[in-house]
């Protein structure tokens, strides 16, 4: 009985000592609003073709076909298009005005983008940060907007 | 007199006038005004060198990562409008936010703000939004407990307005704040109208 009762013991011990696997949280960090053509979203590794109302989460990357185009509503507002043959990866965002954490990383790699600023861009400039195959885009003013081309 | 101009040169300046030209390809970023036409800044900057863009009208150019930028050039409204069309053609409207007021300790809208309902059918309509908002909040009279159930009332109210004129309970939210997330920061106690309010926000 006893060697039972410690058996039990050990193993309970061992599977509290076990890594519990963390998941890491999908963040929706937008939506998609307007779609024409073909447009597919990459998530884990998955592509998926992309419709409207779709929500967006943060890692997600965007990608239009030859007669694809997308607009994106971002959570604080900030509204991101694109025309055909262009992909976007939404690496970092964070948008919690109650407790001050603002932070948004984009990586434009190709294609004709329209970027229309939100409440990111008004309150907290500083971090938004834009890649592009060419070098890095700053926010030098609040509520600044652009357009702008990447070509391969 | 010798012409100073000799083939050499010709052939040089039509060749520097088609690469000038060729501004049309590549990379390039172009300042967007707001509505009321003034511009942002910002400051592009590769592997060599960064330039700042504060105008409208013009564009900084890139070749690559291992060249600076240009310095901003002209663009024309037709070559940006031209370039930009597809992503244009999709660009989503702003979200729109309306504000209505509500009577002293009550769930009473004010007049004005009755007559204000009947526009957000509208707005939602010309975004097809299926996310909407409804945001209740009281001024600092009255306690944090008062204050939650009245705010929750006054979105309440206002999301029954909303569903009367066929507003799909599906796409709306119902937020209440209390008396916290003031307009209008006031001492606790100080009545201030301007808070006592519900947001309603169609995205």
């Amino acid at each position: 009985m006893k060697k039972i009762a410690f058996t039990w013991f050990l193993a309970v011990l061992l599977f509290c000592s076990l890594p519990l696997p963390t998941f890491a949280e999908q963040r929706v960090v937008g939506k998609v609003k307007g779609i024409r053509g073909l447009v597919s979203i990459l998530r884990d590794g998955k592509t998926k073709p992309a419709f409207p109302n779709d929500r967006i989460y943060q890692s997600d990357t965007i990608l239009t076909g030859s007669d694809g185009a997308i607009g994106i509503l971002l959570e604080d507002n900030t509204l991101i298009s694109m025309g055909p043959i262009s992909r976007v990866s939404l690496e970092k965002y964070t948008f919690a005005p109650a407790t001050n954490e603002y932070a948004m990383r984009l990586n434009m790699q190709h294609g004709t983008f329209v970027y229309q600023s939100g409440l990111l861009g008004k309150l907290a400039p500083h971090a938004v940060e834009l890649d592009t195959p060419v070098g890095r885009i700053s926010m030098l003013k609040e509520e600044t907007s652009f357009k702008a081309r990447f070509a391969e | 007199m010798e012409n100073p101009m000799n083939w050499k040169s010709l052939i040089v300046l039509v060749a520097v006038i088609i690469i000038a030209g060729c501004g049309s390809k590549g990379n390039f970023i172009v300042l967007s005004p707001a509505n009321d036409g003034s511009v942002g800044a910002l400051k592009v900057g590769t592997d060599k060198g960064s330039e700042v863009l504060s105008e409208e009208g013009k564009a900084i150019y890139i070749g690559n990562r291992n060249t600076p930028p240009s310095a901003p050039a002209p663009i024309s409204k037709e070559d940006t409008q031209l370039i930009f069309e597809d992503a244009l053609a999709v660009q989503p409207l702003m979200p729109e936010s309306f504000l209505l007021y509500f009577q002293f300790n009550s769930n009473e809208l004010t007049d004005a703000s009755k007559n204000l309902v009947g526009n957000i059918p509208a707005s939602i309509k010309k975004r097809e939004s299926r996310d909407i908002s409804v945001i209740g909040h009281t001024d600092r009279t009255g306690s944090d407990e008062y204050n939650r159930k009245l705010s929750l009332e006054r979105a309440q109210l206002v999301y029954d307005l909303l569903r009367a004129e066929n507003v799909s309970t599906k796409d709306m939210t119902i937020i209440y704040h209390g008396e916290g997330n003031p307009l209008i920061p006031t001492a606790d106690n100080i009545a201030e109208p301007r808070n006592r309010r519900v947001e309603v926000m169609v995205r």
